[in-house]
């Protein structure tokens, strides 16, 4: 299955890394640096689901979290948070913010989208 | 600080990942060779940064337990599953006991699996023949974990350092066995931590025994 997702991520490095990865599986990627040109990109798209990383500019991926949760186009869309944070307590604080699912980087890149579709299906 | 140290890292691994997968095209034999000591030296800088961290955090007492209430057995299983192909490329034999008594636990799960992972691994590491084994018995509401192993041993003028930090290094043995040094000295702090203790047996060229002793967290 071909998925259209978007990535929010301000690391022009990792950008480039998750969108070469998931598009050289056939995978439709659309990008935003920033959480604000993330959530307006999401509504007029409207994708399968967010990569969403935490340390962000201006707004940080927490607060972009919960604003997509209360958006009316965006609350059925699934959220993956993709974070180097990787401290004690910060995968609860995502998933309890609604968060489906929370992968630490560095990110595997062989094992990357299984993990991504397990968090899908759940 | 862990997210400015592990920033980079996540673009030195992902795109070795990328490359040795063939996914940017194909490489020739020598370069999938280079590539993939890169990546083995990269993934060697995340251990150790992961272990900084850890005890930067434990020394500045800023080191959170999240206890939750989880199937011990499973977690061994889980244990063993990743550790297992580790043994088999060495040709060792990996053993895993549970006492039948032992079900539920609450603890730090994460934290637990951490310490074994980490003394089963070392296990594997400083052993060339024989085997690597885990006995856990339910010894009133504690768990005693042991892991005992048929390799090289530690002498007896080493055993009361093994647990202080870089002492791998120190001895200049972590050019022989890749490791960070730090792997001991963490899992005797989050054993402390969790309420118990670790204690070390050991005979040189015969064996090592490590004792971690945890409360099961459980009141009957």
């Amino acid at each position: 299955m071909h998925y259209k997702i978007l990535i929010i991520e301000d690391n022009e490095q990792n950008l480039y890394l998750a969108k070469f990865l998931l598009e050289s599986y056939g995978h439709v990627v659309l990008t935003a640096l920033t959480g604000i040109e993330g959530i307006k990109l999401a509504e007029s798209s409207q994708p399968d689901f967010i990569l969403l990383d935490i340390q962000l500019p201006e707004v940080n991926g927490y607060e972009i979290l919960e604003k997509c949760k209360k958006n009316k186009q965006l609350f059925n869309t699934p959220i993956i948070v993709v974070t180097s944070y990787a401290m004690a307590g910060d995968r609860e604080r995502c998933m309890s913010a609604g968060a489906n699912g929370y992968i630490e980087k560095p990110i595997n890149p062989d094992t990357f989208m299984q993990q991504i579709e397990e968090f899908l299906l759940n | 600080m862990s997210h400015e140290l592990r920033t980079p890292l996540n673009s030195i691994i992902g795109f070795t990942g990328i490359l040795l997968r063939g996914l940017a095209g194909p490489l020739n034999p020598e370069q999938l060779k280079q590539l993939g000591m890169a990546k083995n030296s990269a993934q060697h800088l995340l251990a150790l940064i992961n272990d900084v961290l850890d005890i930067t955090k434990i020394e500045a007492g800023e080191f959170e337990i999240f206890k939750n209430k989880y199937d011990f057995r499973k977690s061994v299983e889980f244990i063993a599953e990743s550790l297992n192909p580790l043994a088999q490329k060495k040709g060792l034999a990996m053993l895993f006991n549970v006492d039948p008594a032992i079900t539920d636990v609450y603890s730090d799960k994460r934290r637990i699996e951490q310490i074994l992972i980490n003394l089963i691994n070392n296990g594997i590491k400083f052993t060339d023949k024989g085997y690597v084994k885990l006995d856990c018995t339910l010894i009133g509401n504690d768990i005693e974990m042991k892991v005992t192993d048929s390799g090289i041993g530690i002498a007896p003028a080493d055993i009361e350092h093994i647990f202080k930090p870089f002492r791998q290094i120190d001895t200049g043995i972590s050019r022989l066995h890749e490791g960070t040094g730090l792997g001991l000295s963490i899992c005797k702090a989050l054993a402390k931590k969790l309420g118990g203790e670790i204690m070390v047996e050991s005979n040189k060229n015969i064996g090592s025994k490590f004792i971690v002793t945890l409360p099961t967290g459980l009141k009957d």
